[in-house]
């Protein structure tokens, strides 16, 4: 909310801007900008026209002697009013920047000299116009600044009304906080509406009383329609329309400008209906009926809902109550009678059209927010005499008002106790009264002691729809006296903590950045392209991610069912700024739907799971370390399962993973659980997702972890161990894994350790579909020293193994 | 036969093979070689106990002084390869130490990876509130309307909804009843803890929330974390928010900075206030300062006394129970420790940036 503070002036005498902005922030009214109007016109002043002539060899230039109240100076102009002696002009000196930029010279023109510029409303930002220069009341002082002249001076600040202080929407609202922030008091502008009757004299206008009736008493509490008759419609004088400029409202006509000049002096909304178009000058509030339309201000014909609360007149809907006028009954031009309607409306019933239809105005708003219904008739009344004022009308009578059951008045009781008890503050009865006296709030009753302790009991003043209960009147006492009054203590609340956050998440990050991975933070929400690239089977509930309703845009309107995207995205930056060598991790949640019959099955399965992301060149020494592989993803994946379980992942390939290389792939598991996969991505997803080279993923789960067994210790033997080496050429495509478990097997109970030395396929130097291996094989007893003998029987045993079982030939 | 040796002859010859021994390992440069020569001179057939052989044919008063001729030679030979052996290892110790490396070369060995910054702030913070005993809480992000909104004090066709702007997705199937949307804060994470046990109930909540905002301050996804702390009415106050919301800033970004508790509104709280601390760069200073606009003061995130509707919509009783929440973005704390200026670049993923916050 904009507020002018030489329109706040007319409530209260405030000290400057910046101390009424510092108070009104402290007491919640944050003032989050302060503009100072007509600072850019320093340097454009009053100046008096003291002769002019046509340029010679110009058809359209004059040339003009101005007198700027100190000195006279000749300026040439091509605009065609230039006034004649004696006529005021506004002028900006040399050395003056206007508004939109232009700086301003001396200059010459056709050899003549020119000192500064004749200046129209476009130069200076006031209007469109740029037919003419402007030309001032010719009683304008000369040398007088054209801000003060045309009283564009004006501090405005700009308050964040918070949706609990609809009542601060108004300059009356704020000026009552003023009021009370300074202990000034608040000069309420007295309307003489008697006077405004005119008696019964001739100048008085015939009463009108506008029939009016009310439906629905819970969606308008109170409806009060005026007639002013006579009206003459033009623009508004200068004063009013630079109050609503200040504020940032367009002027339109002097009726229309009223109705909003009061709602942004009290809060009231106002509307102007043209008497003569309201069938049967009647009004009627009632809920719209199924099937039922009004084509609005704005001319677009509005589908009303049941339920929507509307005007009517005699005949049919001419206005959404509280949200927009209808185009029939608007007034216009030719208006000759007005009809002013001040009413209150419920909230909710405001909202909901004006939500619906997209139609959120100030006016809304206040509704919105609560307006004071007892302040309808003041708000009416200072229209009426604005009217009178500047449309020339006569007020027809004191119309109708309807205010079927008025407020009782509400008294809320005070426990000091439980103030000092919710602040951690013992303020003094004294005070209290004294703080919430200043906002209007009346003690009433007085002070009772009881089983409660000292009881305070406040009258709540209309206009404070936000205060029903005692915790707002302890806010209240809190805001008032300052939050900087409050002591800072530490509380006495224990409570032996039962969680400490996600152990498993968090240990899995340790592992991965220990494993030189860097760790993103991507959006949870992804281009849906990503994820149908990352491919998914047509029966996975991942192939169908819970959609955002509104997003910002189509690349975050997918509810991720997979952390590759966001990875991708990050490599993608990476590589577009020529960085190469990439190794990120992310630790989330996925998105996943859930079935209909589930519990709650609105709301997403959320796993949380680790993802990686491998590309370039692993760490070298003093030169290149090499292209990664499938094994330095391999090798993460195994410190990642191995650092969260103690135990050694099983990988076992896998060729159908869509996203993932069909040669290059591997599930993960451990302890029976499988984790996720790891393996190339696939070239095809690769070009999908933007990203260059060979890259490397691994996607594993992190909730089958979190009931992993603590690690058990194994006594370590106290026996030296014997090696034995065995090497031997063996079919190409049997897998490391294989052989080991053979020679697991074979090994029995002595063999304590295998270790693969060597894989080596160079082709010509193993027979055609072999490879060469060698491994290492340790055996130890926890009981004793092993034998020469005894070992060599066990290890004659595995080499038989491997020649019988996987046709191994030996080396 | 030969000539029987006299005892000087003998002892001549003895002394002459220390002599010998001497100038025959002073030549020698390793320790085999010089146990070699050892063994010539003292082995079974070496030369000093060949020599001794002849012992047996001198007199028993000449055959002692030979002998202790004969110890002293013996004991000198071991003394010479000895000290021979002790001077080669140090020289071979010497030329170690006369090894020189660059040390200015690079270190060997994979780099550490590391933490988002982000993760780092939020630990430091739970820790913080860890040793003040709060545990820490999580939820869902995909919430319900219920959970995000209603069961906080902001009910539907309310004005304060209108304060965050929010994702909602799309219903899964026509006639799906509730409202599904992204949750707009982690107070959610309140109403599920209180509906789930009874106070007291002292938590934080980090997480992930969303809005719909996108500028250079904003991103549409942010990380939050909050505060609950309910107890019995005159367990907890208004006072014991502020002097918590002080400790942790003072914990979190030094002991000189100070807290503003500003009167504020959030459907949720009452007493309502935004909190401001001291700018970190001109620690509170203000004139001049550009981050704070010279106020000397930044707004860092809301807080308040739980509201009554909050605690009657979780089944506590708010005549029996009390207590404060408050909510911080822990992008804007971690922007403010580590000085990064626009909030987007917390989300790229740039290697170049992550590897400044080892």
């Amino acid at each position: 909310m904009k507020i002018s503070m030489r329109w706040l002036a007319e409530w209260v005498a405030v000290p400057d801007a910046d101390q009424t902005a510092r108070a009104l922030t402290e007491r919640g009214l944050e003032v989050e900008g302060i503009e100072r109007r007509g600072d850019n016109l320093a340097g454009v002043v009053v100046a008096a026209v003291r002769a002019r002539q046509p340029v010679a060899g110009s058809d359209h230039l004059t040339l003009v002697e101005i007198f700027d109240g100190v000195s006279v100076h000749q300026v040439v102009c091509g605009a065609p009013n230039v006034p004649a002696p004696g006529g005021r002009v506004a002028w900006a000196r040399p050395g003056t920047t206007l508004p939109g930029g232009l700086s301003i010279g001396v200059r010459e023109l056709r050899g003549v000299r020119s000192a500064g510029m004749l200046c129209s409303e476009q130069e200076l930002g006031l209007g469109d116009s740029h037919d003419g220069i402007i030309v001032l009341e010719a009683d304008a002082e000369a040398g007088r600044e054209i801000a003060s002249e045309l009283m564009l001076r004006d501090v405005v600040l700009e308050v964040n009304v918070t949706p609990n202080r609809g009542d601060c929407l108004s300059h009356l609202g704020i000026a009552r906080e003023a009021s009370a922030a300074f202990s000034l008091p608040l000069t309420l502008p007295r309307v003489d509406f008697a006077a405004l009757l005119g008696g019964a004299g001739a100048g008085a206008a015939a009463a009108i009383t506008p029939p009016v009736a009310i439906d629905d008493v819970v969606g308008c509490p109170r409806y009060q329609a005026r007639v002013i008759d006579g009206v003459r419609v033009g623009p508004s004088p200068l004063w009013l329309r630079r109050r609503l400029e200040a504020v940032g409202v367009r002027p339109i006509s002097n009726l229309v400008d009223v109705t909003n000049y009061v709602m942004f002096d009290r809060g009231q909304p106002l509307h102007a209906f043209d008497h003569a178009r309201v069938a049967g000058g009647a009004i009627a509030v009632r809920r719209a009926r199924a099937g039922e339309t009004l084509v609005t201000l704005d001319g677009v014909t509005r589908q009303l809902e049941t339920g929507d609360l509307l005007i009517c007149d005699a005949e049919r809907p001419i206005a959404l109550a509280g949200v927009m006028g209808g185009k029939d009954s608007e007034v216009s031009e030719g208006t000759t009678r007005v009809l002013l309607e001040s009413a209150c409306f419920e909230p909710r019933a405001v909202r909901v059209p004006a939500k619906r239809l997209g139609l959120h105005s100030e006016a809304s708003q206040r509704f919105e927010l609560g307006v004071d219904v007892a302040g309808v008739d003041a708000s009416s009344q200072r229209a009426c005499a604005l009217l009178v004022e500047v449309a020339g009308g006569r007020v027809a009578g004191q119309g109708s008002d309807l205010w079927p059951r008025p407020l009782e008045p509400l008294m809320i009781p005070l426990r000091r106790a439980r103030l000092h008890a919710v602040l951690g503050l013992d303020v003094a009865a004294p005070e209290v009264r004294r703080l919430l006296g200043g906002i209007e709030l009346g003690e009433a009753g007085g002070g009772a002691a009881g089983a409660d302790g000292e009881v305070l009991r406040f009258q709540i003043p209309t206009f404070r729809t936000d205060l029903t209960r005692e915790v707002d009147l302890i806010e209240e006492v809190a805001r008032l006296c300052g939050l900087d009054k409050l002591p800072a203590t530490l509380p006495s609340v224990s409570r032996a903590p039962a969680r400490s956050g996600d152990r498993v998440a968090e240990r899995a990050r340790e592992l991965l950045a220990a494993a030189g991975l860097h760790e993103i933070l991507s959006y949870s929400f992804v281009a849906p392209a990503a994820l149908a690239a990352r491919g998914f089977a047509d029966d996975d509930r991942r192939a169908r991610p819970r959609r955002v309703a509104n997003p910002l845009r189509l690349e975050q309107s997918a509810m991720r069912t997979a952390i590759l995207p966001g990875l991708a995205a990050a490599l993608a930056h990476n590589q577009a700024q020529r960085v190469h060598d990439v190794r990120l991790f992310e630790v989330g949640p996925l998105f996943l739907p859930r079935a209909q019959g589930a519990d709650d099955p609105e709301l997403c399965d959320e796993p949380w799971v680790a993802g990686g992301l491998l590309a370039g060149e692993r760490d070298g020494w003093l030169r290149s370390g090499g292209p990664l592989d499938f094994f330095d993803a391999r090798g993460v994946v195994e410190a990642l399962v191995h650092g969260l379980t103690g135990h050694a992942p099983t990988l076992a390939a896998t060729s159908v993973v869509p996203w993932l290389h069909p040669g290059v792939a591997a599930t993960v598991s451990v302890l029976g659980r499988e984790l996720g996969v790891v393996g190339e991505v696939h070239p095809r997803v690769r070009d999908a997702l933007g990203l260059t080279g060979v890259v490397f993923a691994f996607e594993l789960g992190l909730d089958p972890l979190r009931s992993a067994p603590p690690a058990q210790l194994t006594r370590p033997g106290r026996f030296p161990g014997s090696s034995r080496d065995v090497s031997c050429f063996i079919g190409v495509d049997i897998p490391a894994a294989r052989v080991q478990s053979v020679l697991a097997a074979a090994g029995g109970a002595l063999l304590a350790e295998v270790r693969l030395l060597e894989d080596y396929r160079e082709a010509g130097k193993v027979p055609a579909g072999q490879k060469s291996m060698l491994w290492t094989l340790t055996y130890r007893s926890p009981e004793r020293t092993l034998t020469d003998v005894e070992v060599d029987a066990a290890h004659a045993g595995v080499v038989a193994a491997l020649a019988s079982e996987l046709s191994a030939t030996l080396r | 036969m030969s000539e029987s040796p006299t005892s000087e002859s003998l002892i001549t010859e003895l002394d002459e093979l220390g002599v010998a021994f001497s100038a025959e390992i002073a030549a020698l440069a390793s320790e085999p070689d010089i146990r070699a020569a050892q063994a010539r001179y003292l082995g079974k057939k070496g030369r000093v106990s060949e020599a001794l052989k002849a012992l047996g044919k001198l007199d028993p008063a000449a055959r002692k002084a030979v002998g202790e001729v004969g110890n002293r030679v013996k004991s000198g030979i071991e003394a010479a390869v000895s000290a021979r052996l002790v001077a080669l290892a140090d020289a071979v110790r010497q030329a170690d130490l006369a090894r020189v490396v660059d040390v200015t070369l690079p270190g060997r060995g994979a780099r550490l990876g590391t933490l988002h910054p982000m993760t780092q702030a939020r630990r430091e913070m739970e820790l913080i509130f860890a040793e003040l005993g709060y545990e820490v809480a999580t939820g869902p992000q995909v919430e319900s309307d219920f959970h995000n909104f209603e069961a906080l004090n902001i009910p539907k066709d309310h004005p304060s909804r209108d304060m965050q702007d929010t994702f909602y997705l799309s219903p899964l199937w026509s006639g799906a009843a509730t409202e599904t949307l992204l949750r707009t804060h982690t107070s959610p994470v309140q109403a599920r803890t209180m509906l789930r046990q009874p106070p007291p109930v002292k938590i934080i909540a980090p997480g992930a929330v969303y809005r719909r905002d996108d500028d250079p301050t904003h991103s549409p996804q942010f990380m939050q974390i909050e505060g609950l702390l309910v107890d019995r009415v005159g367990k907890v106050s208004m006072a014991d928010l502020k002097g918590t919301l002080l400790h942790f800033v003072r914990r979190y970004l030094g002991d000189d900075l100070q807290i503003r508790l500003r009167p504020s509104f959030f459907p949720f709280t009452e007493p309502s206030a935004e909190v401001d601390m001291s700018c970190v760069f001109c620690r509170g200073a203000g004139a001049g300062c550009r981050l704070c606009k010279g106020t000397g003061f930044m707004e860092i995130g809301g807080s308040g006394m739980v509201d009554p509707e909050v605690f009657r919509a979780v089944g506590y009783d708010p005549e029996e129970v009390c207590g404060f929440a408050f909510g911080m973005g822990i992008d804007r704390m971690a922007m403010l420790k580590y000085r990064i200026d626009d909030i987007k670049t917390l989300y790229e993923g740039d290697v170049r940036v992550l590897r400044q916050f080892p």
